[in-house]
């Protein structure tokens, strides 16, 4: 027997996951992120005292602060061309008599009041370019806060026998199993397993695509499933958006409503996975007969985890779990902790290992992910960044998953659109890596439920000031 | 009007703009409205251009600039001293004394720096060789000291080799024997706060002919330093490097630079039974060069919760009068600095205070194009010029003689003459979030 060299897969058809991003510019003009204002008499002031101080040097005279093309136009800062401000303030600081940079409020408009512009300034970046957003100077924002903001991933310093250790990042897997696992196998006589076995799928990357609660149909649809597939994931859509899109049933979960156990062969394919949306005995009866090999999932809140817990234990395996776009169950807790304590309630039952969570709501930024995982998911339903990645804009607050309005850029086009969504899918795949890189994980799956490789702002904050004059545990 | 007929168009272009950036950073401290794009929750309008003034006076401003704290709602921005009444004071008169000594382990230089700062790594390559050359006679001139970061050692900077700290890290860029002999302190990086667990890297375009010739590696390549040593997996591992560079420079003083994990606590205390002298912690706010958006805010904890863990650790394990506690990551004034010592430290390491007072506005560009459009971080030569190392030198000593004075002034109100007492002194301090 001969073996291919080692590192060498020419023969072996071994090829390792990878996203191919390729730049996909805006189509909408969205407003620039910085006004520049120059007073032009200051400028024209400033012009004839340099004609006449340099003798006509005209390249001194012409040398200008901006180096990213703001007064490199026909007119120069007589007509400052905004969209390639990058806000560094050397000419306001060169200039401050006449040149006024200021924060565009525009730009601040898009979103709303959760998904705010730098959430969206962050997705447009990503799904344009597919690179992990990297810049200079330090971190700008908040010290901590609530939500995602008061919790930190932990790091390991040195290479430890004890965790994963260090490995490239190109051979840290993020893939992630969907479905059921039992707590052990059961062989009979003859060492063949019997009762229950495992019946998972295997996805590439612990993202899928909610188009669940897609306001309209149409092309985003389309434009999710294709993209789910190339990057073998799972797009989650309506059973309208689902018909008509078998050429990728590999990746198109339907969401399934009771009034649909009649019409399930309008699918036109064999789905992998289904969702219902709230348990209906009716329908999974019917789920079943039509599909027999697909594996069912429940679409349903967060909240009840008592009753999570119950349908686990009557046989639902899959539930994707619902936070409103803002990541606020109906009674107002929020994702990361209604992850934890769903999360917990199966870890309580003694069947988490069976089980798997997906979650969907509130989750918008990259880092959201590995932080959703570590409080109890195994895999993120993305859902609004992918209207943003297309550019849609937000009609007023988008909190509600049924009343929201969303809309979509008119010269959508479907190449373009998938390879914004694959973009988005490889920069927020590598930032995971940076994540689990750091941590010394080497796979993905090691993240579900890691809780002690998180920090949360309170435990810390207690810890450090504790017994100073005016800390209080409630602060 | 000669003059300018003499000079070249690339030398009346430098002063130009130089002159202009000057009178901008005189300008705007003054002016009745900042720069409305200016600043950010940690870096505030206030405290960017309090800063600014600082670095042109060397005094504590008094216009009503906000100079202690910055907007961020958490951290040092949620704590205050308890400054007892007037009656307490200490005399107007009175000798403070700022400064803390670096080794307290009977081994080694007994070296001390008269401030509870030094400079923090920034390498070349990533920074101008000016920056480099403004911070090492800034350095001198304070009696402190800088590090080189991860790129190694310019001969222009050997001239102030007593004052400057050797980084090797994880890339060993530019790390010779002979910039090992220099070192008064050798710094080991492990990891850095901005971008914890992740190593270093320097974007090709940085790495011009000469930057690729001090790293002995291939001008215009991106650089990785990987994370971490890979020779490291244990405290016993890491004393074998305490030992090659005791070997190496018998005289140096080891600092081991780490990032704040869940067991910074641990990784401390066996940083101090591998043999080194400071322990340097980098929390995750800080930070100079290019680093991922997610690096920064999401991976390892904050400075300001890290420093009392590993202080009280190292005082239960019996071992804290023998290690040198620096901390950075997002210390950006001479009162972060206090906070920082009251909760545990015995000083701190500065990085992006240094770079506002030499004109950067944090607009975070570092890495875009041609790099730093005031010439800070930057390898283009022509931007390099608009920050010449000894305007740079001056604005850094100038930034330090006012924290001198703040801390002074400080440490007169609470009663303590030097800041050696104020370490560990969380009773001075209050909550205010
Ligand atoms: S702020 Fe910077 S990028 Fe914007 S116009 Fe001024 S110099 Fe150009
Ligand atoms: S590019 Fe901007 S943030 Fe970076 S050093 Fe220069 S001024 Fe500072």
């Amino acid at each position: 027997m001969t073996h291919a060299p080692t590192g060498s897969h020419a023969h072996t058809g071994y090829h390792r996951y990878h996203i191919p991003t390729k730049p996909a510019p805006d189509i909408e003009k969205w407003p620039s992120r910085f006004k520049v204002k120059v007073r032009r008499s200051g400028l024209a002031k400033l012009l004839l005292s340099e004609v006449f101080h340099y003798r006509g040097r005209k390249d001194v005279i012409l040398s200008r602060p901006c180096m990213y093309g703001v007064f490199s136009g026909p007119v120069g800062g007589f007509m400052p061309r905004e969209e390639h401000c990058v806000g560094c303030l050397r000419c306001t600081t060169e200039f401050p008599e006449f040149v006024r940079i200021e924060h565009n409020p525009e730009r601040q408009k898009l979103g709303d009041s959760y998904f705010t512009f730098n959430y969206v300034d962050q997705i447009a970046y990503e799904s344009s370019s597919g690179l992990v957003p990297v810049r200079g100077a330090g971190y700008r924002g908040k010290f901590g806060g609530e939500g995602w903001d008061g919790m930190w991933t932990d790091m390991s310093e040195i290479v430890r026998p004890t965790r994963d250790g260090i490995h490239g990042r190109e051979t840290i897997s993020t893939v992630v199993d969907i479905g059921y696992t039992p707590n052990f196998l059961q062989f009979d006589a003859a060492g063949q397993p019997v009762g229950n076995t495992p019946q998972t799928l295997s996805i590439q990357l612990p993202i899928l695509f909610d188009g669940g609660d897609l306001p309209r149909g149409g092309q985003a649809a389309a434009i999710y499933a294709r993209a789910a597939a190339e990057l073998d994931t799972l797009a989650v859509l309506t059973f309208e958006q689902a018909i008509g899109l078998g050429q990728y049933a590999r990746a198109v979960v339907p969401v399934l409503r009771p009034q649909d156990a009649a019409r399930l062969g309008q699918l036109g394919f064999v789905p992998r996975v289904v969702e219902m949306h709230g348990w209906d005995d009716a329908l999974h009866a019917a789920i079943t007969a039509a599909f027999p090999e697909a594996i069912i999932a429940l679409r349903t809140g967060f909240e009840d985890t008592p009753a999570l817990v119950a349908y686990a234990q009557r046989g639902v395996k899959v539930f994707h779990l619902l936070a409103d776009f803002h990541g606020r169950s109906p009674e107002g807790g929020f994702v990361l902790d209604l992850i934890r304590d769903a999360h917990k309630a199966f870890v309580d039952a003694g069947i988490r290992e069976e089980v798997t969570l997906l979650g969907s709501g509130g989750m918008i930024a990259a880092e959201h992910m590995p932080k959703a995982m570590i409080c109890g998911l195994d895999a993120v339903a993305v859902d609004t960044p992918l209207l943003v990645a297309l550019q849609a804009r937000f009609g007023g607050e988008c909190a509600s998953r049924t009343a929201s309005e969303f809309v979509l850029p008119a010269r959508l086009s479907e190449a373009w659109g998938v390879q914004r969504l694959k973009n988005l899918a490889a920069s927020w795949r590598d930032q995971l890596l940076e994540i689990l890189g750091a941590m010394g994980l080497r796979e993905v799956r090691r993240l579900r439920g890691e809780m002690g490789r998180a920090m949360f702002m309170k435990t810390l904050e207690a810890d450090a000031f504790a017994g100073l004059l005016g800390y209080t545990e409630a602060n | 009007m000669a003059s300018i007929a003499n000079k070249t168009d690339e030398q009346l272009i430098v002063e130009k703009h130089i002159t202009n950036l000057h009178n901008g950073f005189a300008h705007w401290p003054r002016a009745e409205e900042a720069p409305p794009a200016l600043g950010d929750s940690r870096w505030t309008q206030d405290l960017i251009l309090a800063t600014w003034l600082m670095a042109e006076t060397g005094q504590v401003p008094d216009n009503g600039l906000e100079y202690k704290i910055g907007a961020s709602g958490g951290g040092f921005d949620v704590l205050d001293f308890n400054i007892p009444s007037q009656d307490k004071w200490l005399p107007a008169d009175t000798e403070i004394d700022l400064s803390i000594p670096l080794n307290r382990r009977d081994d080694g230089a007994q070296l001390k720096i008269d401030l509870p700062m030094y400079g923090g790594g920034m390498s070349y390559g990533s920074i101008s060789e000016h920056v480099m050359q403004a911070r090492a006679r800034a350095a001198q001139q304070l009696g402190t000291f800088t590090s080189t970061g991860e790129g190694g050692y310019p001969p222009s900077l050997v001239p102030y080799k007593d004052h400057i700290i050797t980084q090797v890290a994880t890339g060993m860029f530019g790390v010779r024997e002979e910039t090992i002999q220099y070192a008064p302190i050798v710094e080991f990086k492990y990891a850095q706060g901005a971008k914890p667990g992740l190593g270093g890297h320097l974007l090709g375009d940085k790495a011009t002919d000469v930057v690729a010739a001090m790293r002995e590696s291939v001008p215009w390549v991106s650089l990785f330093s990987p994370f971490p040593f890979h020779s490291v997996y244990s405290v016993e591992d890491h004393r074998k490097h305490v030992d090659w560079i005791r070997t190496t420079n018998p005289r140096a003083l080891v600092s081991v630079k780490v990032s704040t994990p869940t067991d910074v606590d641990m990784v401390a205390v066996g940083s101090y039974f591998a043999g080194a002298h400071i322990v340097h912690l980098d929390g995750s706010y800080g930070g100079t060069g290019a680093a991922p958006e997610i690096a920064k805010k999401n991976i390892a904890m904050p400075i300001e919760f890290a420093i009392p863990k590993v202080h009280k650790y190292l005082v239960s394990e019996n071992v804290r009068e023998e290690v040198t506690l620096m901390a950075s990551g997002g210390v950006r004034t001479a009162y972060d600095v206090a906070k920082a010592i009251a909760l545990g430290a015995d000083g701190c390491v500065m990085g992006t205070a240094e770079l506002i007072a030499i004109g950067c506005t944090r607009c975070s560009n570092c890495e875009r194009g041609r790099g730093c459009p005031f010439g800070l971080t930057t390898t283009d030569p022509l931007l390099q010029q608009l920050m010449p190392a000894d305007w740079g030198q001056q604005r850094i000593v100038n930034m330090y003689t006012a924290y001198a004075t703040q801390l002074r002034d400080l440490l007169r109100k609470l009663g303590l003459r030097s800041i050696r007492e104020l370490r560990g002194r969380r009773d001075l301090l209050r909550y205010v979030g």
